[in-house]
């Protein structure tokens, strides 16, 4: 039989994206996943009877829409349902919600602020030019800054071009919004506490930084590129939750003729004379290929798969640098009926969206503060959505899924995780999310709790990190996931990386996957 | 050239600003509102030597105090950890804290003086436009990008990964000994109303590295305020509240003091902050909203008080550092953000070292950090004020000879005392807080960066201008450059 290609090493979205590209442009490709089935974080699982849970990530909008057309993914099964609000209940009984709806949206600000609902819109077209200035570079492989080779000074003077030509105004805005706190970039701009809580929330997810670190003002605007391709926070629920767009992609590269085996945990990277010939399983059994691609996150490709011997000495010490700190948990409930949220009671449009629980930038940074020492929130940040509601089909008829992303559970708990204290950060986060909605504990059927720990163990994700490694600006771009590494490539030869731990980083984004790929298929030889 | 400047602050940027232009011909005439220079002795900041040089300050008294050891912190077995300027020296000392510590300190040290001197070309003029259009400054960058190549990879890639970093994970990146974090820690966040584990503070530890020997990372004190203010060339009126900046026909024509009397000039240059300058003193309807809401959007949270003891023995030390560890400073950090007076601020203690009078009693200096400028619940009174005094002292006196006993006076300033006695808004010393999204061609904002102000012949010089505070005459420098060529092509 004709040897493969490439082998891709795991088969979350990354990997089934570089793999399906691939394999279109007519390379022989085999995914190897060491879990049963595919999609990484992107997950989706029944763990109890009739009640389908998307275990880790649960939202969409960071999915390149370059991707979506190439793979065809709609064909393929992917069918994103808007998701059209953001109600965030107060602790006094009130509740601030957004909508996605320009009027409705606008008279519910108002009602907290005047001068928010006024500055709103300018505050969207704001970041909207800002997402529109960053995208150009979500979509190249970045440069290294400190090579002389004739690619990197093109990819230089093209980065020069483009921030030159942005425009002075564009071009500070940016500079801020990539240097500046969440929490001080939006008292810029508006004055009520839900609201600043509530937009804050998203400079944070993913990282050990509270609001008020710098820093966390892009993370905002990572979360908030989804917006581009659609409407107000496109942010959409796949039906049958993130598994299915990892299903889609590999059906997508099934399709197309690559081969998919999961069960299959890679244990090492063949290396010869400093060059990856293929790949041992844990297995024992060894499976030669042209290429080797790893969508591990970088701690695990190089350290683990690779091994130090292997690798320059500035790499390895790079790579230990590199910041994982998973703060994010998730809390996956079964539920008897819905909740009932004091601030808005009954069911309603509100139960479509998302529902977070974020006050106050205080609230947050209160919560981050805890985690700081190793402790986890007592009061945590929430985004909650009910899947049930806008997919039926994830619970039997009359019940209900809610998934419950947690912040903060820091990585490293004092003391470690345990049974008990992932239990005790389950019982934080129902405490909490029943403050405002009290029928919550009689409702609940089955709970189920993921640390960062269980992340870890598995998903594969280092720390469990969410996005590969910490979004800060010093693991962005062409220093991510190590300098002198940016662009897919590895020091050795015939390796590559396409996951999440590389530009542009992490979510449902399928980016780094196809990046990877189109580097491996323009350097050919 | 001719021309009567008037410069407003009597403060190190504002009068070199003033010696500059008097240098080149103009009349210069600084009003302060204060009636005594109220600055202390020494004041921390970095002269550049082109400053020195250039106005012969050494020829007029300046006298540079650099500590040896630049910084000391107790142990927990007793001891203490001493830091030499000479790093090969102060390896034994490290090593008590740390035998790790000993062995990485030089390759850190070496690393980090690369990326100061990057920062040390940066501030050496107006901040880069990274949008400009014209040839000189276009070749101007390129001879900056030029030079921070030949430095090599590894600073380029310092530089992009170290900047925004919080200066908590540099240190942990290097080091274990929690005395040694915490004193480089403290460094990260002077004056900051940040944390050690916010991001940018890597940044502000490099800042305050400007100018010194590899592995020192505080700035030199010295007595350059008095020496700029005796040094002839200009003139300085105390007592002089400026009410207006006058402008005619969009352009400034002179100040009207308190008092009413009006003086006369062809350029304004102001060194108090941006917001007193713009939104204060000059008809705010002569600005563009945009930048009216950008200039109250500048951030100058002050976050420091200071301490001055009085002992009747010598302290037994010349620096003395009381920050135990990076997670000490940043829980000292979270009681201030939300308004209180921390359990344990972090101290930072200079000795003086000439007897402060007859009695041969010794001063020790005190930087006290964090002391909110708002406090959650109430005001800074008289009381709060004593209270942090006796905090201050139950902290140092473990490490006092004679313990609390050889303080026999101390006097005690609070953010709020400082914006009085100092100008400085809110209490904060640089004017606007030093981080990376105010630092450069975003200094202040990026409307003023250049020191030139939408008025024609009012500019900025203060510290809240690129390069900022702690780099002692630079932006005064910088802007009276600026201003000297505005002259010259007659765009005064
Ligand atoms: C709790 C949680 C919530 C999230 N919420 C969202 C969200 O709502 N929206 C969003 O956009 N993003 C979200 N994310 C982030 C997003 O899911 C991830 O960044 C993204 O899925 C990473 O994809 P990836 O393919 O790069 O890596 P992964 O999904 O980590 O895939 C790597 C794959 O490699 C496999 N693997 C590892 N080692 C080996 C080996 N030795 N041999 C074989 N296979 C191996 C793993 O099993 C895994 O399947 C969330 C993440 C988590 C954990």
């Amino acid at each position: 039989m004709k040897p493969y290609d490439a082998i891709v090493i795991g088969g979350g979205h990354n990997g089934l994206v570089c793999a399906a590209y691939l394999a279109r442009a007519g390379r022989r490709v085999l995914v190897l996943e060491r879990r049963e089935r595919v999609g990484g974080a992107a997950f989706s699982e029944q763990v109890f009877p009739g009640f389908t849970f998307t275990v880790y990530s649960y939202v969409v909008s960071l999915l390149r829409p370059e991707i979506i057309r190439d793979l065809e993914l709609p064909r393929h099964g992917l069918h994103v349902l808007p998701l059209e609000s953001t109600l965030t209940p107060l602790a006094n009984g009130d509740h601030l919600a957004q909508w996605s709806d320009h009027d409705q949206n606008r008279r519910a600000l108002a009602r907290h602020s005047p001068r928010d609902a006024e500055a709103y819109d300018e505050f969207g077209r704001t970041l909207h030019q800002m997402a529109r200035a960053v995208k150009p570079l979500l979509g190249m492989v970045p440069p290294d800054p400190a090579s002389l080779a004739p690619g990197d000074l093109a990819g230089l003077a093209r980065l020069a071009r483009h921030f030159r030509g942005m425009g002075r105004g564009v071009f500070h805005a940016l500079h801020k919004l990539l240097t500046m706190s969440a929490a001080d970039y939006l008292d810029e701009w508006f004055e009520s506490e839900a609201l600043k809580g509530t937009k804050s929330a998203s400079g944070i997810i993913g990282t050990l930084l509270g609001p008020r670190s710098p820093g966390t003002a892009y993370v905002l605007l990572h979360h908030y590129m989804g917006e581009l391709d659609g409407v107000f926070r496109a942010w959409g629920f796949a039906k049958g939750g993130n598994g299915s767009v990892s299903a889609a992609i590999a059906a997508a590269a099934r399709a197309l003729g690559a081969e998919i085996r999961t069960g299959t945990p890679v244990a090492r990277v063949l290396v010869e004379s400093g060059r990856a010939t293929g790949v041992a399983l844990e297995s024992g059994e060894e499976i030669r290929a042209g290429r080797v691609v790893s969508s591990a996150d970088p701690r695990r490709t190089f350290l683990e798969l690779v091994g130090e011997a292997h690798l320059p000495g500035e790499l390895v010490e790079a790579v230990r640098r590199f910041r994982f700190r998973g703060a994010s948990a998730k809390v996956n409930l079964a539920l008897d009926a819905l909740p009932d949220f004091t601030c808005l009671p009954g069911p309603g449009a509100h139960l479509r969206g998302a529902i977070s629980i974020s006050p106050s930038v205080e609230y947050l940074e209160r919560a981050y503060d805890q985690a700081k020492y190793g402790e986890f929130s007592r009061r945590p940040y929430m985004d909650i959505v009910i899947p049930s509601m806008i997919d039926p089909s994830m619970a039997p008829p009359g019940k209900h899924v809610a998934s419950i992303f947690a912040q903060y559970a820091p990585y490293r708990l004092n003391g470690g995780w345990t049974d008990a204290r992932r239990e005790a950060l389950g019982d934080a986060v129902i405490d909490t999310l029943a403050e405002y909605a009290p029928n919550l504990k009689s409702i609940i059927l089955h709970r189920q709790v993921v640390t960062p720990a269980d992340i870890e163990r598995d998903v594969g994700l280092s720390e469990g990190s969410i996005f590969q490694g910490e979004l800060s600006l010093q693991q962005l771009f062409s220093v991510r996931p190590a300098p002198g590494w940016s662009k897919y490539r590895t020091p050795v030869e015939g390796l590559y990386m396409c996951g999440a731990g590389t530009h542009p980083g992490g979510g449902v984004m399928g980016a780094p996957g196809r990046l990877a790929a189109l580097t491996m298929l323009g350097a050919r030889r | 050239m001719s021309g009567a400047t008037v410069v407003i602050g009597a403060d190190a940027d504002a009068l070199v600003a003033a010696h500059y232009l008097a240098r080149a011909g103009r009349r210069a005439l600084v009003v302060d509102e204060r009636e005594a220079p109220d600055a202390p002795a020494l004041e921390p900041g970095w002269i550049p030597p082109r400053v020195v040089r250039d106005l012969a300050l050494e020829r007029h008294g300046l006298v540079v105090h650099a500590p040896d050891p630049w910084a000391a912190a107790p142990l927990p077995d007793g001891g203490r950890l001493e830091l030499a300027r000479d790093l090969a020296r102060s390896a034994a000392s490290t090593a008590r804290a740390s035998r790790r510590a000993a062995h990485r300190r030089p390759q850190f040290c070496g690393r980090m003086a690369r990326l100061a001197r990057v920062l040390e070309l940066l501030y050496a003029g107006p901040p880069p436009d990274p949008l400009a259009r014209a040839p000189g400054e276009l070749a101007r960058m390129a001879g900056l990008a030029w030079r921070v190549r030949r430095l090599g990879r590894r600073a380029i890639e310092d530089l992009l990964r170290v900047l925004p970093m919080p200066a908590a994970d540099l240190l942990d990146d290097w080091f274990e000994s929690d005395e040694l974090k915490g004193l480089l820690g403290l460094g990260g966040v002077m004056h900051l109303a940040q944390g050690p584990r916010s991001g940018g503070t890597a940044f502000a530890l490099l800042h305050g590295h400007v100018g010194s020997p590899p592995g020192v990372f505080r700035p030199p004190r010295s007595n350059l305020v008095e020496v700029l203010a005796r040094l002839p060339g200009i003139e300085v009126r105390r007592g002089a509240r400026v009410a207006r900046i006058t402008v005619r026909a969009r352009r400034a024509a002179g100040i009207v003091l308190a008092t009413g009397e009006e003086i006369a000039a062809d350029c304004v240059v102001s060194g108090i902050d941006p917001r007193r300058t713009l939104l204060e003193l000059v008809d705010p309807a002569w600005l563009d909203p945009e930048l009216v809401r950008a200039v109250r959007n500048v951030r100058a949270r002050g976050v420091v008080a200071r301490a001055t003891l009085l002992l009747d023995r010598e302290p037994g030390f010349s620096a003395l550092t009381l920050a135990p560890s990076l997670d000490d400073l940043e829980r000292a950090h979270d009681d201030a953000k939300y308004g209180r007076v921390p359990q344990r601020p972090a101290l930072e203690a200079h000795a003086v070292d000439e007897a402060a009078d007859a009695a041969g009693r010794r001063r020790v200096d005190v930087h006290v950090q964090y002391a909110p400028h708002a406090l959650a619940e109430g005001a800074w009174d008289s009381a709060r004020r004593a209270a942090l005094g006796d905090q201050v002292v139950a902290l140092l006196a473990a490490h006092l000879p004679g313990g609390a006993a050889a303080v026999v006076e101390r006097s005690v300033r609070t953010p709020l005392d400082l914006e009085a006695a100092r100008g400085w808004p809110q209490g904060q010393m640089h004017h606007a807080e030093l981080a990376l999204d105010q630092a450069l061609w975003m200094r202040p904002v990026p409307a003023l960066a250049q020191y030139r102000t939408p008025i024609r012949a009012l500019y900025l010089g203060g510290p809240a201008t690129h390069p900022g505070g702690g780099i002692a005459g630079a932006a005064g420098a910088n802007a009276a450059r600026e201003i000297i060529r505005d002259a010259r092509r007659g765009r005064l």
